[in-house]
């Protein structure tokens, strides 16, 4: 039974009848827990005029009404510090985590239980598991262990799957080289924009990562992960496969993973979450193949029922079939595409920092990246791409042509500025890379504020 | 046989686990406030982790946070 590609056969070979039937019931299982213990989850259902025993379908989603962020954290300055939505006393709680801010400027507290904690990993056993991660693997986590969630749950779900975990928090990026390969580590997990760092400083080190033990990297925290330019310059200087995979502290865990056969998506975990795909201003769901907003219910972490939270991720959804590896789980092409709030309109060009890195990373020889946005003349957006270009051998005049003409064939002929940076003058990033800087003092753009980045 | 939520029948291996959750839960209910703190604690460490496999197994395990997991 080890042999499986599966953690959970059963739930993951499901047949679709059977998962909408099985989400139906959690779902039901949950209205009536929040309704119960959770006052303000209890009124806004019954203001909405849904209860329990009233769930028969999943059509019966819809009548709960969306949770956004901002609710989140307006109850948490009304009741500080976790607000109205703990199902639990917090007596119950063995640990305290929150967002790392990369939206927002409250950050989200959450707790959990011990029971929620083996649950938190065992979300990571499914995508660990399904990347073909086994007991025998060393498992190296380039991480810092502090109250960003993180790397936390893949840390237990290490331990949970028999692997030997190596903590990589509070070191420099040349020691976790060192001990990476010293360890003999085969599986990394991190950023992708970490896993580029660790590369760099590899070669710098004199280290060949590729002819090393690591045959494969769990990536998460940035949709990078799955934009295909990147993910192939990670392949390509780990010489290991590389995962993408998609979590958030509001749930605790990750609710999407890559597998073995890497689809160029990521599956659901359809058995612990339902996802819907809406269109973000009109609210109605949208189809497979069409990009849309997620909004996750999820049935794994009682201490906090989230139900229809609104995530301002932006995913296009396609049938589990479209993968070959045998799950029934639903997946998202191309992952986490961008949020909804990455937008930056550019003389009235809309500019993603996502798609901009597909393009930065078409060029291996490009190091480090940044998209700086500014005012020009005191009236006028401009958008430049600097970059850094450390081998002394590459033609660089010609490298700023063609990636100008990439960026702006991409879109709708929009100029871009691009420009070479001194070797090691842009920011690293062990997390969550901020790569866009947005110091435009006049913004045209209708919904942008001054000073965003 | 023991089936599950969904009507699938559970193997024995499964359905021994099963038991093992009920009978560890039952015991903690009415006895955890009796144990000494190392088999109290440990016992419900195992509670959390077994709740995964009734969870995974579709057997709606319920909710464990008034007994302490």
């Amino acid at each position: 039974m080890n042999d499986t590609p599966y953690w959970n056969p059963r739930h993951e070979t499901m047949p679709r009848a059977d998962i909408d039937a099985l989400q139906v019931r959690k779902l039901r299982n949950l209205v009536e827990w929040a309704d119960v213990q959770v006052p303000w989850q209890s009124k806004r259902l019954r203001d909405a005029g849904v209860t329990a025993d009233q769930i028969q379908s999943l059509d019966d989603l819809k009548r709960i009404p969306l949770m956004t962020r901002d609710e989140w954290m307006q109850g948490q300055l009304e009741a500080p510090p976790y607000g109205p939505i703990l199902a639990v006393p917090e007596s119950a709680a063995i640990r305290y985590h929150m967002t790392s801010g990369t939206t927002g400027k409250t950050p989200i507290r959450v707790l959990d239980s011990m029971k929620d904690w083996e649950w938190i990993a065992e979300m990571w056993c499914y995508g660990m598991w399904g990347f073909g991660v086994r007991p025998q693997d060393a498992l190296f986590i380039a991480f810092g262990y502090a109250t960003f969630i993180g790397f936390w749950g893949l840390h237990y779900a290490g331990e949970k799957m028999g692997c030997l975990v190596l903590p990589g928090g509070a070191m420099a990026t040349d020691a976790r080289v060192k001990t990476l390969v010293d360890m003999g580590a085969t599986v990394v997990a991190s950023t992708p924009t970490y896993a580029l760092r660790m590369a760099q400083e590899a070669k710098a080190l004199g280290i060949d990562l590729a002819s090393g033990p690591v045959k494969r990297l769990i990536l998460s925290g940035e949709p990078a992960g799955s934009i295909p330019a990147t993910k192939k310059l990670i392949e390509e200087q780990w010489g290991a496969k590389a995962a993408d995979t998609a979590g958030m502290t509001e749930l605790g865990t990750i609710m999407i993973f890559e597998c073995e056969a890497q689809p160029g998506g990521t599956h659901i975990i359809e058995d612990h979450y339902i996802e819907e795909v809406l269109d973000p201003d009109s609210g109605e769901p949208v189809g497979y193949g069409e990009l849309g907003e997620r909004v996750v219910t999820s049935f794994g972490r009682g201490f906090i029922p989230v139900l229809r939270y609104r995530t301002r991720d932006f995913v296009v959804r396609v049938p589990g079939s479209s993968c070959t590896c045998g799950r029934t789980f639903d997946i998202y092409d191309g992952g986490i595409r961008g949020r909804v709030d990455d937008m930056k309109l550019v003389r009235g060009t809309n500019v993603y920092p996502r798609a901009v890195e597909s393009i930065v990373r078409e060029h291996a020889e490009i190091d480090e990246f940044q998209i700086h946005l500014f005012t020009a003349d005191g009236i006028r957006d401009e958008i430049e791409v600097l970059i850094e270009v450390p081998d002394p051998a590459v033609d660089v005049d010609r490298l700023l042509e063609s990636l100008g003409r990439d960026l702006a064939d991409a879109h709708e002929g929009l100029r871009f500025g691009v420009a070479r940076a001194d070797d090691g003058t842009l920011p690293r990033f062990e997390l969550k890379a901020k790569r866009l800087v947005d110091e435009r003092i006049v913004i045209g753009s209708e919904g942008e504020r001054r000073g965003q980045t | 046989m023991m089936q599950n939520h969904m009507g699938a029948e559970l193997t024995e291996p499964e359905a021994k686990l099963v038991d093992c959750y009920r009978s560890l839960a039952s015991m903690l209910q009415m006895h955890g406030e009796d144990l000494p703190p190392f088999a109290r604690r440990n016992a419900l460490k195992a509670l959390a982790a077994l709740w995964q496999v009734m969870n995974g197994l579709d057997m709606d395990p319920g909710q464990v946070y008034d007994l302490g997991a």
